[in-house]
């Protein structure tokens, strides 16, 4: 990514992140984060959580009753990249970004335990993926907007849910805390229980985003084991000798061996 | 423009306009062309190889650009801002315009599929919609000109509903996909057989153009010239000979007649300036696309013709038809942890599924008029936004369920033909006007029966397939929820149609009006009917027919 167009530094953007700051700026201030999340200091002024809690807690170690943070969030009032970007140099900062420090941490978190670091494979937070959260949920655009509240609640419903089992906020509970409720609203099931039946379709909003964002990136494309996007000289080679050996297995149990097209003639 | 003595004006530089252009350039004739967009270099601008992950929003649409970030249009999509359309009470219709040089030949699927003798003679057939004025015979050997020209790869299939290429005129399709494979067991059990997809993508080089490489989509647009596209083909052509000179920016208002009613020239609006200038010709040919053309006719009022110019027949804006469109989709269990390969290919259908029920419509085993067809999707795509699917949990065993569903997912596109019905048309909006000062189409639009009836029986086609492949598409919609809104498939048809009879159509089977013979329309708009296969190949190929039949005139003097 070329062209920063801003020079502030990284101390800078911890106390003015809102302003002019470039995705680039935004990944180093992720890194920032990420190597001091467990610093209460950086929790503070979460502003778009609710004021005080509901219920109270009366079993912390238990799974509260159904809550909601009915945020009223200020609409994104910045323009889209129009309808002639530049599409051999994206825009590299085509809005401002709008999560908090307390939200981007969160974020970043939530991302590790969603894309946790596998062997070489790098976790989420160590490819960026919180700085696409951050601009997705930053966009002017009608479905951005819409998860904007989706994926925000779905953050402060969770600090919430972790204050009162735990009396803490989600970045600070154990490992083995943070699991409890992850185990309550990341399957978004028929099984569901009742009380987390809205938290986990939010959760699952944010969970395709961040899966997206891993995969998007060079990393997770590796990861995945895509292999195209690479010029071919002459004819397209086609299937794999392995794959059209499972292709006829496939068929072989479908029952559709007699019916296979002819690909040695096309 | 000085000193450029031109003798035929075309207004647009998409698939007809350019083509016009070319054969007219080709044979002598000095042409202006007249884009509404800005100018556009494929060569320098088009996004290839670039990842989503580079992209805002990992290249996922939006209103600023709707098929995505790396989409080739330019200033344009569902809106184009300061150039609104509007629709009737209980009307929605969507017109995709892009204002560009090239128009929508950057973007287009470059689906490329031969409208038949059973296409062109519907209404002898069944009674519904009208006829063209012209048999296959009469087109087929300017299909055979127009793929050689623009490089159409393919198979003579024998099947009905495509009609052969002469020998030597397609180029060779490229390898199925295996889950194009797998579709085609599948939809043969059934008896329903799938065929290589016709494709404006060179497999072959062609004049100064590359064969494919098979990367990177071709929607983006094709700096090799690979996927056809007239800022890398016919324009460039076109100007080589000498003979064209090309003005964008220009937002054509009115096409203007003398008092004998004669077509003179175009106004038009210098977007830049926001000056109007008006240009002379001998001739002008419309190919603004079809609803843009009818537009200006409408609006290109005078004492003579009061109610818009070309429309004594009442027939401009009428017939406006689309292709149907549903889409249908399931994970494919059987497909779960495929062996990955680069499955890119030429970037869209390798092999799709034709209709096949001509026979059974013969016999009135059906109960709706007009075919479809499907177009095949799913295989190991570049990660998108749209990744993740229906996941559960977190973790490892959450990339593991990515993983497994990566390249098992099929999508069926249905694209059929509709029949023309008096609630579908475009009329002149009376009260809005864009920025230019020019009155705005206005929109009129209900699906009929027998358009219903054939999504649902596709619908129900589609979910008997996915079945012979182990899959459940679940609960189908109703056919009203499933079809897609008027004018989203982009193929909107039919608003200057061509005929036997200036009583009932707009143009002669030439493209030349009825009323006004040295104004002639050579995009979508004449379409008679809309077959359900796509209709730029045809557009082209009738442009091609047309200018050369418009040529001859002129150097007889009759025109």
């Amino acid at each position: 990514m070329a062209n920063d167009q801003n020079n502030s530094t990284v101390e800078q953007h911890q106390t003015h992140y809102r302003s002019g700051m470039t995705r680039r700026d935004s990944l180093k201030l992720m890194m920032a984060l990420a190597a001091s999340i467990l610093l209460p200091a950086v929790l503070a002024g979460c502003d778009n959580a609710p004021s005080g809690t509901q219920d109270g807690g009366t079993d912390l170690a238990k799974a509260t009753t159904e809550h909601w943070p009915e945020l009223k969030l200020t609409p994104i009032t910045a323009t889209g990249y129009g309808k002639d970007p530049n599409l051999i140099l994206p825009p590299e900062s085509p809005w401002p970004l709008t999560l908090t420090q307390a939200q981007l941490t969160l974020v970043a978190v939530l991302s590790d335990i969603l894309v946790p670091r596998e062997g070489s494979v790098p976790s989420a937070s160590e490819v960026h993926v919180p700085a696409v959260v951050d601009e997705w949920v930053s966009a002017p655009y009608e479905r951005q907007q819409q998860d904007r509240l989706t994926i925000l609640s779905a953050l402060a419903w969770i600090d919430d849910e972790a204050q009162m089992r735990f009396g803490k906020s989600f970045v600070l509970l154990t490992q083995v805390q943070q699991k409890a409720i992850m185990d309550d609203i990341a399957f978004d099931t028929a099984e569901t229980p009742a009380q987390f039946k809205r938290i986990a379709a939010a959760f699952s909003r944010f969970r395709s985003l961040v899966v997206a964002a891993f995969f998007c990136t060079p990393e997770g494309t590796k990861d995945i084991g895509y292999v195209g996007n690479v010029p071919i000289g002459g004819d397209y080679p086609g299937p794999s000798q392995e794959a059209y050996a499972h292709l006829d297995k496939v068929l072989a149990d479908l029952g559709l061996t007699e019916y296979a097209y002819p690909i040695h003639s096309a | 423009m000085n000193n450029f003595d031109f003798e035929v004006l075309v207004v647009g530089s998409g698939a007809g306009g350019s083509m016009a252009a070319y054969e007219l350039t080709k044979a002598g004739h000095k042409v202006l062309m007249l884009e509404a967009g800005r100018d556009y270099d494929p060569k320098t601008e088009t996004p290839m190889f670039k990842r989503n992950g580079e992209a805002p929003l990992m290249g996922a649409g939006n209103s600023d650009k709707d098929f995505g970030f790396y989409d080739a249009t330019v200033d344009g999509g569902w809106q184009v801002p300061g150039e609104p359309y509007t629709a009737a009470d209980g009307s929605e219709f969507l017109w995709w315009r892009a204002r560009m040089l090239g128009g929508r030949t950057n973007h287009w699927g470059r689906y490329s599929l031969r409208f038949s003798e059973h296409d062109f003679k519907g209404k002898s057939r069944d009674g519904l919609g009208a006829d063209w004025p012209f048999d296959y015979e009469d087109i087929a050997p300017w299909y055979d000109k127009t793929e050689a020209l623009v490089g159409v790869c393919g198979t003579n299939t024998g099947l009905d509903d495509m009609p052969p290429s002469s020998d030597g005129i397609l180029q060779p399709p490229p390898k199925p996909r295996i889950t194009e494979l797998l579709i085609a067991a599948a939809a043969k059990k059934l008896g329903i057989p799938v065929a290589p997809m016709h494709r404006a993508v060179l497999t072959r080089p062609l004049d100064n153009r590359a064969a494919c490489f098979y990367a990177t989509p071709c929607g983006h647009g094709c700096s090799i010239g690979a996927a056809f596209q007239t800022t890398t083909s016919l324009i460039p052509m076109a100007k080589a000979t000498g003979n064209l000179q090309v003005i964008t920016d220009a937002m054509v208002k009115s096409v203007d007649t003398d008092e004998h009613g004669t077509v003179t020239g175009v106004s038009y609006v210098d977007k830049k300036t926001s000056a109007v200038h008006q240009l002379k010709a001998k001739v002008v040919i419309l190919a603004a696309s079809a609803c843009e053309s009818a537009r200006l006719l409408l609006n290109s009022k005078s004492a003579r013709f009061p109610n818009g110019l070309a429309n004594s027949s009442g027939q401009v804006g009428k017939n406006l038809m689309d292709s149907t469109g549903a889409n249908i989709g399931a994970m494919v269990p059987a497909l779960q942890g495929r062996p990955i390969y680069n499955e890119d290919g030429h970037t869209a259908n390798h092999l799709f599924i034709p209709w096949w029920g001509h026979k059974a419509q013969e016999r009135k085993e059906l109960d709706f008029p007009r075919g479809y067809h499907f177009e095949i999707g799913g295989r190991f795509s570049e990660p998108s936004a749209g990744i993740a699917g229906n996941v559960q949990g977190y973790g490892a065993d959450l990339k593991r369920q990515v993983k497994q569903n990566y390249g098992a997912y099929i999508g069926f596109a249905l694209r059929g033909e509709m029949v023309p019905n008096e609630h579908c048309y475009m009329d002149i909006d009376p009260e809005l006007k864009d920025k230019w000062g020019i009155p705005v189409a206005r929109f009129h639009w209900k699906w009929s029966e027998h358009e219903l009836k054939q999504v649902a029986h596709g619908l129900n086609t589609a979910k008997a397939i996915f079945a012979h492949m182990g899959a459940d598409v679940g609960e189908l919609p109703t056919p009203e929820q499933a079809i897609l809104k008027g004018g989203e498939i982009i193929h909107e048809v039919g608003t200057t149609r061509m005929g036997a009879s200036p009583k009932d159509s707009v143009t002669n089977q030439w493209g030349q009006s009825w009323d006004c013979p040295n104004l002639f329309v050579m995009d979508g708009g004449v379409f008679a009917s809309n077959p359900h296969k796509n209709c730029t190949l045809t557009i082209m190929t009738l442009a091609m027919r047309n200018s050369n039949w418009l040529s001859a005139q002129l150097k007889q003097g009759a025109i």
